[in-house]
């Protein structure tokens, strides 16, 4: 089991990132994801929005490497649960993989909150735990595991930049002369 | 963005627009009332559990059906 975990302080206010975190897909940072839907959507007691989500991922692997791990589906699937909290500003995604799960198991973590010193700054912290199944390399595999994940955490991050940063230039007029 | 069944992804963006509309001009300013998405989200749910089915997804809460049950996962 290999557990990982970081921070990231992005430069835009809570509102700002939560609404690019909900559109996140497509961007080009993380081409691998080909596919998302919502299964569920509701609203607790308390206000908060839960979304149950499922998203498909590509990775391109040979065919050698799937007949290693015994797979024809080229996809592999992931499930994540997300609860906004508008009033305490919080939003929280937790998410596992759905296949390929007799290998390995990934459950990660996101939290975004506003930044506690500084309320036009939101800082997210990412954790995650990575189990590799019955393979005597293991623990060297979840650490080559956990080098992937900070790599593609970096994406993630500038996804979400480029998505608020997309989402300014459409309010942006072209003209000012009216 | 495609949707994991080919056939629901203009039902998936249709449904996604409305909901982040809402989610911007509305959750997030607190107005929590009237979701204007319902019934573009049961077109597109039909859909999509239509395709989790098809395709075999093992989706947490979602039943199958048939000689597939006890397959190894995959």
């Amino acid at each position: 089991m290999k557990i990982w975990s970081t921070e990231h302080v992005f430069s835009y206010p809570w509102e700002t990132v939560i609404k690019a975190a909900m559109r996140k897909y497509p961007n080009p940072m993380n081409p691998n994801v080909v596919g998302v839907d919502v299964l569920d959507r509701s609203l607790d007691a308390e206000g908060r929005l839960h979304s149950h989500r499922l998203l498909s991922t590509e990775w391109g692997l040979p065919g050698i490497v799937r007949a290693i791990l015994g797979t024809n589906h080229t996809q592999t699937y992931v499930q994540e649960h997300s609860i906004v909290d508008p009033e305490k500003k919080k939003m929280e995604l937790c998410s596992t993989n759905i296949t390929l799960t007799n290998l390995i198991s990934v459950d990660e973590r996101l939290l975004y909150r506003p930044h506690p010193d500084n309320p036009d700054l939101t800082i997210l912290t990412q954790e995650a735990i990575i189990t590799v199944k019955g393979l005597s390399l293991g623990s060297y595999l979840e650490g080559m595991m956990a080098m992937r994940m900070s790599a593609n955490a970096i994406k993630g991050w500038d996804a979400i930049e480029w998505i608020i940063k997309n989402s300014e230039r459409e309010n942006v007029p072209l003209c000012d002369i009216y | 963005m495609n949707s994991v069944g080919e056939a629901c992804t203009d039902m998936k963006r249709e449904y996604d627009q409305c909901f982040n509309r809402w989610f911007a001009e509305n959750f997030l300013k607190g107005d929590q009332g009237g979701d204007p998405c319902t019934e573009s989200f049961k077109r597109y749910q039909r859909c999509v559990q239509t395709a989790i089915k098809e395709k075999d997804i093992p989706v947490d809460g979602v039943e199958f059906m048939g000689p597939n049950k006890d397959k190894p996962e995959s």
